[in-house]
């Protein structure tokens, strides 16, 4: 695997060379990458990957890594079934629940 | 392969011996450990194919934080299998990208 493959966003399958080509772009924050790549949209919500953005982002503009405001946090913290964000009652796997019938 | 004598945490007791489905096929684990140990157990390292790439994914950070491990139970798809206890009978499908509207291999 050459490096310009290497997966950032393990959810959204979004590669090195995809990050860096945002920032050429103009793309000057994390939440500007986020939303431009989708890099931190997808089910883990950015778990791993809004710290590797965030270093590539520094690295390729020259800025500390404080100056930059974290790409922003949405809930949920974890895969829910919309059955149970709705209060229904049913158990299902993963500890969710789900609605009866 | 599963740890018999853990450093840490002594000798490890599992509970009673279960069988689930992998697509279809019959596979057996102990009732109580996460489905994706079972499976690890039994010789199944893949566990989902991604999006975008089709790419095979198996267990990657184990802890229900990476969702690498994402499959299809009884029915529910993006269920974190390194997480969810595996029960007796459980029906597991190796999850297609975001398996909607999956109906067999493609």
């Amino acid at each position: 695997m050459k490096q310009a493959d290497l997966i950032i966003c393990r959810c959204e399958e979004i590669t090195e060379t995809e990050i860096r080509e945002a920032i050429r772009l103009g793309m000057t924050t994390p939440n500007e990458i986020k939303r431009f790549t989708r890099a931190g949209m997808g089910l883990c919500q950015g778990k791993t990957c809004r710290h590797l953005v965030a270093s590539i982002l520094s690295r390729e503009t020259g800025e500390p890594l404080s100056e930059f405001i974290p790409s922003s946090y949405r809930p949920p913290l974890r895969p829910v079934a919309l059955s149970t964000l709705a209060n229904q009652t049913k158990e299902v796997p993963g500890g969710g629940q789900d609605h009866e019938d | 392969m599963r740890i018999k004598d853990h450093p840490i945490l002594d000798r490890l007791e599992w509970g009673n011996r279960v069988t689930f489905s992998l697509d279809g096929k019959p596979v057996e684990g102990f009732e109580g450990e996460p489905i994706a140990a079972a499976l690890l157990a039994a010789g199944h390292r893949v566990l989902r194919y991604t999006n975008k790439h089709r790419e095979p994914r198996g267990i990657f950070c184990a802890l229900g934080r990476c969702t690498d491990c994402m499959m299809t139970v009884d029915g529910q798809p993006n269920i974190r299998t390194c997480v969810t206890p595996v029960r007796d009978g459980m029906i597991i499908q190796t999850q297609i990208g975001k398996a909607i509207g999956w109906k067999g291999k493609d």
